[in-house]
């Protein structure tokens, strides 16, 4: 899909506190001008209407699991990981995400 | 005294902020971070399990010297308000390799604490302000630093 149809990002997570909170307000702020809807919920409970699912690499088989075949995105690195950086471009230039 | 945002002020209490604790490793540094939010009546004292039962499942640890330790969602009924707390360890901390310098402790039902955990991942990736966290030893210096800043918010929304 191409970063530019992005709709809704969500970041799936398990406690849903720490890590995927910070993430999301960061995107938040890096995507206020796009029209783009930021979540974040637990990777069992993934909507369906999610166009793109970032989460930890750790948790990645579980959301590819419950994302169907929406696009999972996972990252290594809490701050500055270069997938996230990449999604966040292909959303504002656009480009093919989850290629 | 000077007042403090409503955003910082309401999660991190004053009392919830140790600028001078030691711990021997991550998990002694866990218990600490804990009980900080045990003692100011944030969260239940099986929270701290389910603050290991987290790291021991993936990591909290951000980069530069910091982590931000927190409970699974089966943990998230023993928290009586949503709260945060900001432990530092001058000697560092060994946390699975990394020396942990400060913790930020978190026990959260909802979003509220989003733009604090934000402007952090801002500040952790300016060198110069993630030392100045390092470095703190005054209470007024991390609630500065962890307080959104809406001066220059506008100028750093085009950066992750």
């Amino acid at each position: 899909m191409n970063g530019k149809d992005i709709r809704k990002l969500v970041i799936a997570c398990d406690a849903g506190m720490g890590s995927s909170v910070m993430l999301a307000g960061q995107l938040r702020k890096t995507l206020k001008k796009q029209d783009v809807t930021v979540e974040h919920t637990p990777v069992d409970a993934i909507p369906g209407d999610a166009d793109v699912v970032v989460c930890h690499t750790g948790l990645a088989a579980r959301a590819r699991r419950g994302a169907g075949g929406t696009p999972v995105i996972p990252f290594e690195v809490y701050l500055g990981d270069p997938a996230v950086d990449r999604l966040v471009k292909a959303i504002k230039d656009g480009g093919e995400v989850g290629a | 005294m000077r007042s403090v945002p409503d955003g910082a002020a309401g999660l991190l209490a004053r009392d919830a902020i140790r600028l001078d604790a030691w711990a021997g490793g991550r998990d002694h540094a866990i218990r600490i971070c804990g009980q900080v939010l045990v003692d100011t009546g944030a969260v239940a004292p099986a929270y701290i399990d389910a603050m290991l039962e987290r790291e021991r499942s993936i990591s909290t640890y951000l980069g530069e010297g910091v982590a931000i330790p927190h409970g699974t969602s089966g943990g998230r009924d023993l928290i009586h308000r949503d709260a945060l707390a900001v432990v530092r360890f001058p000697d560092g901390a060994d946390w699975d390799g990394n020396p942990v310098t400060v913790c930020i402790a978190i026990a959260a039902r909802g979003d509220g604490h989003m733009e604090i955990l934000a402007e952090l991942a801002q500040v952790l990736m300016d060198p110069d302000r993630a030392r100045a966290l390092r470095e703190a030893t005054e209470d007024e210096q991390v609630l500065a630093l962890l307080t959104p800043d809406t001066e220059t918010r506008e100028e750093e929304e085009d950066s992750v």
